[in-house]
């Protein structure tokens, strides 16, 4: 008799409940699965949730941030009468000058300050907060002859102030009254060289440092009545341009109070989403091998199934449900702890970062870390989830199985692809910049399938390598090419571990190197900034007595913006990504009748000494490329408030890392002719300087020219390197996430091996094998894989730095051996050491009980 | 006690007592037993499920270790014996054959037979090797992987690596258990032949009379104790 069964009786839902009740044995061998899935979505999730939290913080305080609903910014001028009388009639005014300066106290100490002068209307949003408690306008008035002024902590600490103490700027003498603790405009003004140090305009005025062609920026911050709509900002913002054309002020609203810390903010939750991903991917390996591995010891149960009357199909659902029930567990668990890291971040750093973060939930960017994870894992599961369809029932008749390599079906094989696909266009799709993201997938295909060539070359030598006289050797080499050897799980893990890890480390040492170590011997020690033009010689002779063995270079410098180039208008140009910086605000430029030193002159002829013909402009290749320019195009560009028309006569290569003065822009000297305008100077020391030496030129540069602002290269490359350590710092961080989920896959996939080893080891003592003989077989074995994949390790890091350093970053780089090795040998050590430690307990149980349960 | 004189013996057990698994589930597995065997001789344990015969073979091969008494094999006393002295005497002087096989499945015949030589240094290992498995009929299999292998050819497989050091005594724990009769038979044919050849220590541990009857004496097991001896 033959059971009747209809088919609707099997159920739609019997694969979840036979998954389920496969689980009730609870997770067991699944933790690393977990918990690669966990951290990889933790990243993803971590990474989105601050990230948007920023944003919200930055688009909340935009107003705050900018100073204003609108910021009109003119440099080395200030408005015009006209201009001034066009944004008053639009709502409340507020005007604040910033520029550099040199601090002198009474002692002699002098240091380079970000000044800016408010009027009494600052700030509009937000409030300064001084230190002790005062109202900002009594601290900056003028009192017994002595302007007031407030100070960033860090300033009062390098110079050792005190609320009372004196310090001179210009011509004007300064009592420090408070401590600034929070300035509210602080961000929009980006990245400074110096302190801030607030003064009022008419102790600006005083100091004598507004002198014409000085490099001052203007900025009138505009308040709209009526807490103006986003349309009437953009109405005020289209007339500012339609009405004063000639303006050449940069205008920035609320709503995008910051581009610059926006576009880095972007820039960084992009390359963090990437790590987060590489996290993903890495701890994917491990995905894909606890569901081998859980599938090899559930042979049996699937060759019982199918001969109660299962399909492979229907073992294949039940399977795969099982895994995205794991996967998620795994995704919620991430999703959780990325959802609490803004909040975390918040109240642990809250008032040490200088960012806006409002920290709150954000569904969108957990559901994203959801989909990623999913996908992750059915990307590495797919494959052998399709192997198991086809477990023969004879399987039940035959004791254990060597697993042998074979291919799913086709239609298994075309849903891993179908993933795959999926995977990489969302991470392209969803990138801030998709070729950076496309570089990305390329490299993490690349590696995957290189180091699955690397195991197989492995694997394919020690099959030919002759029979060695040490038996504990032949033993290691045959286990590394044996079917089921665990080389091509090692291999991978291991690789990716060693890649990342070199990859890290050796732009790491690279970006340092940059800032910090390799500071070309030619690099100028001092840049002055606004030597007046009438003083430029008097300075030149000054520093030259100074500095008998420093070598002096000076040149006229300008400020101007790119209003036009090519003919087109500057919002509508697209830029390469290299050149884009360009037009982000204004540029120093020159005029020379020579071609300037460090610059090569790459195509068509530079300008006669008696040019006197219409504006000539030289421009460095590389930005003329990214923007689209050549020879014989317009540029138009606003140099204090008029707008200079110049065709492009040549193009120029720059050695920027000479750190020598390079521009962009090099003008004919009839261009300007006649606009004042300072000079810029450097002094170099060819044969090297001391910190003593430097300190006496600082300390009588300022003294004698107090208007002229000193910038110690050292300092502000020391400025540079100490954000460069914070950069990578977040990357180490970030990468320590996927540095772990490496080493859980490592470990993961020496456990799934543990089973076979504690079998071999046992069978291997029956035999006569000694616990030190097999400890170093073994040891051997994990050593010879270990040191080939460290090798392939640290090229394929090396090479991925590279890529990254001088591609992606546009520096130099130069290959750093040491760490790399150090950091492949370190790799191996845990290697071996995880291997031997799951291998010695293996060893040190007694045989008869696991072989009476063989 | 049960002695066999006929020459020295080969294994000496004395009021050897063993107890296996924790608290409740503690159980006194072998009782207060007394057993020589001697050099050569073949003989064959019986007995019921549950008394203790492959526990005993187990204490044999010193797989197991006594909690009281002695046991001598090969004139060595295995009590005395560390853990890893313990595995160096039996690669050299115990072969063992399980039920269930157990070769390693990720080396191949000619490996499996030869990784007992190799590990006692034997130069020859794998031309050694390639004469036990000529001897036991599977020449034509040296390089096949024990999964590619049917049960009768595993279990030639694991009795040439048993035979494969010459030992002094094999050990063998049901070994046609797994198998149908006629193989099961060969198995055992090769097994006496082996034992014939080289004056080897066999014991035999079964369920099958017939196969008892074939040794020079049968002991009988009863709940731990030795129930008595017979010889066919």
């Amino acid at each position: 008799m033959t059971l009747a069964v209809t088919p609707s009786q099997g159920g739609r839902w019997l694969p979840l409940r036979f998954a389920l009740r496969e689980m009730r044995g609870g997770l067991r061998g699944f933790y690393v699965f977990i918990a690669c899935i966990a951290l990889g979505s933790m990243a993803i999730a971590g990474v989105g949730s601050l990230a948007a939290s920023l944003a919200d913080g930055l688009a909340r305080e935009g107003r705050v941030i900018l100073g204003g609903d609108l910021a009109f910014t003119l440099i080395q001028r200030e408005a015009t009468a006209n201009e001034r009388a066009f944004l008053d009639a639009r709502g409340k005014i507020s005007s604040a000058a910033t520029l550099r300066a040199m601090a002198r106290t009474p002692s002699g100490q002098a240091t380079l300050v970000e000044m800016k002068a408010v009027d009494e209307a600052y700030p509009l949003f937000g409030q300064a907060v001084l230190d002790p408690q005062s109202p900002l306008a009594d601290a900056l008035a003028l009192r017994d002859g002595v302007y007031g002024a407030v100070a960033d902590p860090t300033l009062m600490a390098r110079l050792e102030l005190k609320p009372g103490a004196r310090v001179n700027i210009g011509n004007a003498n300064f009592e420090i009254r408070a401590a600034l603790t929070n300035e509210p405009d602080k961000l929009a003004g980006g990245i400074g060289f110096g302190p801030r140090l607030l003064v009022s305009q008419d102790a600006l005025r005083a100091t004598g440092l507004l002198q014409p062609g000085s490099l001052v920026r203007w900025h009138y911050r505009l308040r709209l009545p009526n807490e103006g709509s986003e349309a009437a900002t953009r109405a005020v913002a289209m007339q500012a341009g339609a009405q004063l054309p000639e303006a050449g002020w940069d205008i920035r609203s609320r709503s995008n109070a910051s581009p610059q810390l926006e576009r880095n903010v972007e820039r960084f939750t992009q390359f963090l989403t990437i790590v987060g991903l590489t996290a993903l991917l890495v701890g994917g390996v491990g995905v894909g091998n606890a569901v081998k591995s859980h599938l090899d010891r559930r042979y049996e149960t699937i060759a019982t199934m199918k001969a109660l009357g299962a399909s492979g199909r229907r073992v294949f659902s039940i399977y795969l449900m099982q895994v995205l029930m794991l996967a998620i567990i795994g995704a919620a668990i991430g999703g959780v702890l990325g959802a609490i890291l803004p909040f975390l971040i918040s109240w642990a750093f809250g008032t040490i970062i200088p960012l806006p973060l409002v920290p709150a939930l954000h569904p969108g960017e957990l559901l994203l870390a959801l989909v990623y994870a999913l996908l992750t894992a059915l990307v590495f599961v797919l494959w052998p989830l399709g192997r198991a369809h086809d477990v023969p029932v004879a399987a039940l008749f035959r004791d254990i199985v060597a697993p042998q390599p074979r291919y799913p079906r086709k239609r298994y094989i075309a849903f891993t692809v179908a993933a795959v696909i999926v995977l990489a266009t969302l991470a392209v799709l969803l990138a801030y910049d998709r070729r950076v993201a496309l570089i990305y997938v390329g490299i993490a295909a690349a590696v995957f399938v290189l180091l699955r060539g690397v195991a197989a070359v492995l694997m394919a030598l020690a099959r030919r390598v002759p029979r060695l006289r040490s038996t504990g050797l032949r033993m290691a080499v045959a286990n590394i090419h044996r079917p089921g050897a665990l080389t091509p799980t090692i291999v991978l893990s291991l690789g990716l571990g060693i890649t990342l890890l070199v990859t890290v480390i050796e732009i790491d040492g690279n970006l340092r190197n940059q800032f910090a170590n390799e500071l070309p011997t030619r690099a100028p020690s001092f840049y002055f900034l606004d030597i007046p033009s009438d003083q430029a010689a008097t300075f030149e002779a000054f520093v030259n007595a100074q500095a008998p063995a420093g070598k002096l270079a000076e040149v006229p410098m300008l400020r101007g913006r790119i209003i036009s180039a090519g003919g087109t208008p500057v919002e509508k140009i697209k830029p390469k990504e290299e050149a884009a910086w360009v037009l982000q605000s204004d540029r120093g430029i020159t005029y020379s009748n020579e071609i300037p030193t460090g610059s090569r002159l790459v195509e068509g002829k530079w300008w006669t000494s008696d040019y006197s013909g219409p504006p000539l402009v030289s421009f460095e290749q590389r930005i003329a490329d990214g923007l689209g320019l050549k020879l014989g195009d317009p540029v138009v560009v606003n140099v204090l408030g008029r707008n200079v028309i110049a065709t492009i006569a040549n193009m120029r290569t720059v050695d920027w890392e000479s750190l020598g003065i390079n521009f962009v822009m090099v003008f004919s000297p009839n261009a300007f002719r006649g606009a004042p305008h300072t000079h810029l100077a450097t002094l170099a020391y060819p044969g090297g300087s001391t910190p003593a030496e430097e300190a006496t030129v600082l300390r009588a540069v300022a003294e004698k020219f107090p208007m002229v602002t000193t910038v110690r290269v050292k300092d502000a490359l020391d400025a540079i390197g100490s954000l460069i350590a914070n950069l990578v710092l977040a990357i180490r961080g970030a990468s320590a996430i996927t540095l772990i989920a490496a080493a859980l896959v490592l470990g993961g996939a020496l456990a799934a091996g543990h089973r076979h080893r504690v079998y071999d080891a046992v069978i291997l003592k029956t035999l006569g094998a000694t616990r030190l003989r097999l400890l170093s077989a073994y040891g051997v074995e994990y050593l010879l894989i270990g040191a080939a994949t460290a090798l392939f390790g640290m090229i394929s890091g090396s090479l991925a730095a590279w890529l990254i350093v001088s591609q992606l970053m546009h520096l130099s780089f130069a290959w750093l051996p040491w760490p790399a090795l150090a950091a492949a040998l370190a790799a191996v050590s845990v290697t071996v050491g995880l291997g031997l430690a799951g291998t010695y307990m293996a060893l040190g149980q007694k045989p008869s009980p696991i072989l009476r349960n063989l | 006690m049960i002695n066999n004189s006929q020459a020295g013996p080969a294994i000496a057990l004395a009021g050897v007592n063993l107890s296996l698994g924790h608290g409740a589930a503690r159980v006194h597995i072998l009782k207060d037993i007394d057993l020589h065997i001697g050099s050569g001789e073949a003989i064959g344990l019986v007995g019921p499920s549950g008394s203790g015969k492959s526990t005993l073979l187990m204490v044999m091969a010193g797989l197991e270790r006594a909690d009281t008494g002695t046991v001598t094999v090969a004139g060595e006393n295995l009590n005395k014996l560390d853990e890893d002295t313990l595995a160096r005497f039996r690669g050299r002087h115990v072969g063992i054959v399980f039920q269930s096989f157990h070769l390693i499945p990720t080396m191949n015949t000619l490996e499996n037979v030869a990784v007992p030589l190799e590990l006692a240094g034997v130069t020859d290992a794998h031309e050694r090797a390639c004469d036990e498995l000529a001897a036991v009929g599977l020449s034509e299999r040296l390089h096949h992987y024990p999964a590619e292998l049917s049960g009768g050819e595993q279990q030639r497989v694991a009795v040439a690596r048993a035979l494969a050091p010459n030992p002094a005594i094999i050990v063998a724990d049901e070994p046609t258990g797994n198998l149908d009769e006629d193989t099961g038979r060969q198995i055992i044919d090769l097994l006496f032949a082996g034992h014939a050849k080289r004056r080897t220590t066999l014991v035999l541990v079964t369920h099958d009379p017939a196969l008892a009857a074939r040794c020079a004496r049968v002991v009988r097991l009863r709940s731990g104790r030795i129930d008595g001896a017979s010889t066919p």
